[in-house]
């Protein structure tokens, strides 16, 4: 009775069921709607020749960093740019193009508010509600296995789905990117670090780095969100034993973080909920907080510590309790 | 059947089980040992408090008060060590549906030693599911989906072997079945099987041993035989001529039928053991001619009736 192989268990129960083709159908019709959409409306504004364009600015920031009236901030900036309209005019790529990586960059910032976080609950509601459903929770825990253990291993299973999930969003989003605006350009140079202070972006904290590095930092964290999320809805599924009861808690508790800092983002404890931590990835990009106050490593520290408090109590109860349903 | 020895191993006990939801006492002070090669029968009627002490035997459930030994080793404080030796289904042989015969038995093999899988086949010939092990269980019937739930329970080898009302839902072929693969287990393999149910004929045919519980309580443990013969040592049946004059004699010396005719006629009656000789004498007296007395066997609904004082399963 090795571990491993109550892990293969849980993959085996995983990849049988109905749910994970369900996932894999939803991020690729989604993300090629997505897709669709997109090059469909950019094609009402297709521009003059871009090569004589880029030429243009180019020139104009040039003329502006000789002035030599410009800002420090300022002049940092410029040069980032200047060598970002160099990079794809010697590529031959159009700077304002968005590119295949580039709309698998996009993808995961849009997808970590709601669709990563969605699947995860997918896969999470029932991981443990299901064996209760289905009765099978009375032969899995009557066999020489701690429960513990038992627990550990879905646990380790779901992380696993989760991890996959996030995994084939981004290739998905970047082969369905690639048909539409080309597969090149991952090494173009974007703007990470953004860090706010006060009122107004620092902009010493800001560096440059190739697309792929970017891309990576933001899929790392709409993967740490999602497997935090993942961890949250394990809990409703131990305590609610049922499927649609988790999913459903789990659904309105993220409905709820997209609405409330909209509605009342002067209330500052809200940034101590996890669902209003979940876009991760934009706060880690520079657009300005949606409440006041959270920042990427709050925002980071407030979903590990949900997480960590719903797998606590989670192993606590699964452990103890009573099967008597 | 074969008599359970009774210096034979105890491999299950529960001790003084008991175990309350909320004010209600679903469990009170149940004991019992089952010994190996014996079919112990866990005979109650439906909300007796059968599935709870089976929750409490396999540890799904613990008691409030109480202890369950398992080949000595104290079930709370041992769990895997004790689960070892235990296979059961509890209520139902709830499996994955969703997955085929063999992937069930091999997702519950993962769960023990690793020589569980190789006896995947062995065990598929001796349930009769070596055909259908690559199908969905969801495409099993009822009977086919027990004995998958069997063979599971067989995976690890155990000592004992815990099977709640395996004979739900079955047809009579299908009980019949379960019944012979019982008696095998505990007869040619030692198997110590413990079976509950509320029907008393399945208990009555296929048990060694029988405890009845009652809202909560053991009313009564023993060998089957036992049981019966304490309910039943005053039945007899009289064969005699004329049948009506032969149960009004009868019924001088304990209770008799009455709607017996003039012609021969069999009587169902009660008469004490020691009153026998003398009703004997007085129906020869009495011009009856009589062609046969035997003891009547209760059946265990009979039993049952007498220590639960009368309430019916």
């Amino acid at each position: 009775m090795r571990f491993s192989g109550l892990v293969e268990n849980e993959i085996l129960k995983f990849t049988r069921q109905r749910r994970f083709r369900v996932v894999v159908l939803i991020l690729v019709a989604l993300i090629g709607l997505i897709v669709f959409a997109q090059s469909r409306s950019r094609e009402r504004f297709a521009k003059k020749d871009w090569h004589v364009e880029t030429q243009e600015r180019m020139a104009r920031i040039q003329n502006w960093l000789r002035d030599g009236r410009m800002p420090a901030s300022s002049q940092r900036w410029a040069r980032f740019e200047l060598d970002r309209l160099r990079y794809h005019l010697d590529r031959d790529i159009d700077p304002e193009a968005v590119s295949g990586p580039l709309f698998a960059r996009g993808f995961a910032n849009a997808a970590s508010y709601l669709l990563l976080p969605l699947l995860a609950i997918v896969f999470a509601s029932d991981v443990v509600s299901a064996e209760f459903a289905q009765g099978t929770i009375k032969l899995l825990l009557t066999r020489p296995v701690g429960r513990a253990r038992v627990l550990a291993s879905k646990a380790a299973a779901l992380a696993l789905a989760i991890t996959l999930t996030v995994v084939f969003g981004g290739l998905v989003a970047y082969v369905f990117g690639g048909i539409a605006y080309g597969y090149g350009g991952w090494g173009a140079p974007v703007l990470a670090g953004f860090r706010v202070a006060g009122e107004r972006l620092d902009p010493a904290a800001v560096r440059v780095i190739p697309l792929w590095q970017d891309a990576i930092l933001a899929y790392g964290l709409a993967w740490f969100a999602s497997l935090c999320v993942g961890a949250i809805a394990l809990l409703t599924s131990v305590l609610l034993r049922s499927t649609a009861a988790a999913m459903g808690t789990m659904l309105a508790a993220l409905i709820a973080g997209t609405i409330l800092p909209r509605l009342a983002s002067s209330w500052e404890s809200q940034r101590f909920l996890f669902v209003t931590a979940l876009p991760l990835p934009d706060y880690y990009s520079g657009s300005p907080p949606p409440i006041p106050g959270l920042t990427l490593g709050l925002g980071a520290a407030v979903l590990a510590a949900w997480a960590l408090a719903a797998l606590v109590a989670a192993f606590a109860v699964f452990v103890r309790r009573d099967v008597l349903a | 059947m074969a008599a359970a020895l009774p210096d034979a191993e105890i491999v299950l006990s529960a001790e003084h089980l008991t175990k309350r939801f909320g004010r209600r006492e679903a469990v009170s002070d149940v004991s019992f040992d089952v010994r190996a090669g014996e079919v112990f029968g866990f005979l109650g009627p439906n909300g007796a408090g059968k599935t709870t002490t089976i929750r409490m035997l396999v540890g799904l459930a613990r008691p409030d008060r109480g202890a369950v030994r398992i080949r000595g080793l104290d079930l709370a404080r041992d769990f895997r060590r004790a689960m070892v030796h235990v296979g059961c289904i509890v209520e139902a042989p709830d499996l994955y549906r969703y997955l085929t015969g063999r992937e069930n038995l091999v997702h519950f093999s993962r769960m023990l030693d690793d020589g569980a899988t190789g006896r995947i086949p062995e065990l598929a010939r001796l349930v009769a599911l070596s055909e259908r092990l690559d199908d969905r269980v969801s495409t099993y019937s009822l009977g086919m989906r027990q004995r998958l739930g069997i063979a599971q329970a067989l995976l690890g080898n155990p000592d004992i072997l815990i099977l709640d009302e395996p004979a739900n839902g079955l047809d009579p072929a299908g009980i019949r079945e379960i019944r012979e693969l019982v008696r095998h287990l505990a007869e040619d393999r030692g198997i110590a099987v413990f079976v509950s149910s509320h029907l008393l004929s399945e208990v009555e045919q296929t048990c060694d041993r029988v405890a009845i519980i009652h809202r909560g309580r053991t009313l009564a443990t023993g060998p089957v035989r036992e049981l019966v013969d304490r309910v039943a040592s005053d039945r007899i049946r009289v064969v005699a001529r004329p049948a009506r004059a032969a149960a009004g004699i009868l019924a001088g010396f304990g209770e008799a039928e009455t709607s017996a005719g003039e012609d021969e006629g069999s009587i169902d009656a009660r008469v004490p053991r020691e009153r026998l000789p003398d009703a004997l004498r007085a129906l020869a007296a009495g011009g009856v001619d009589v062609f046969a007395v035997e003891r009547r066997l209760a059946s265990l609904e009979e039993v049952f009736l007498d220590v639960t004082g009368g309430e019916t399963v």
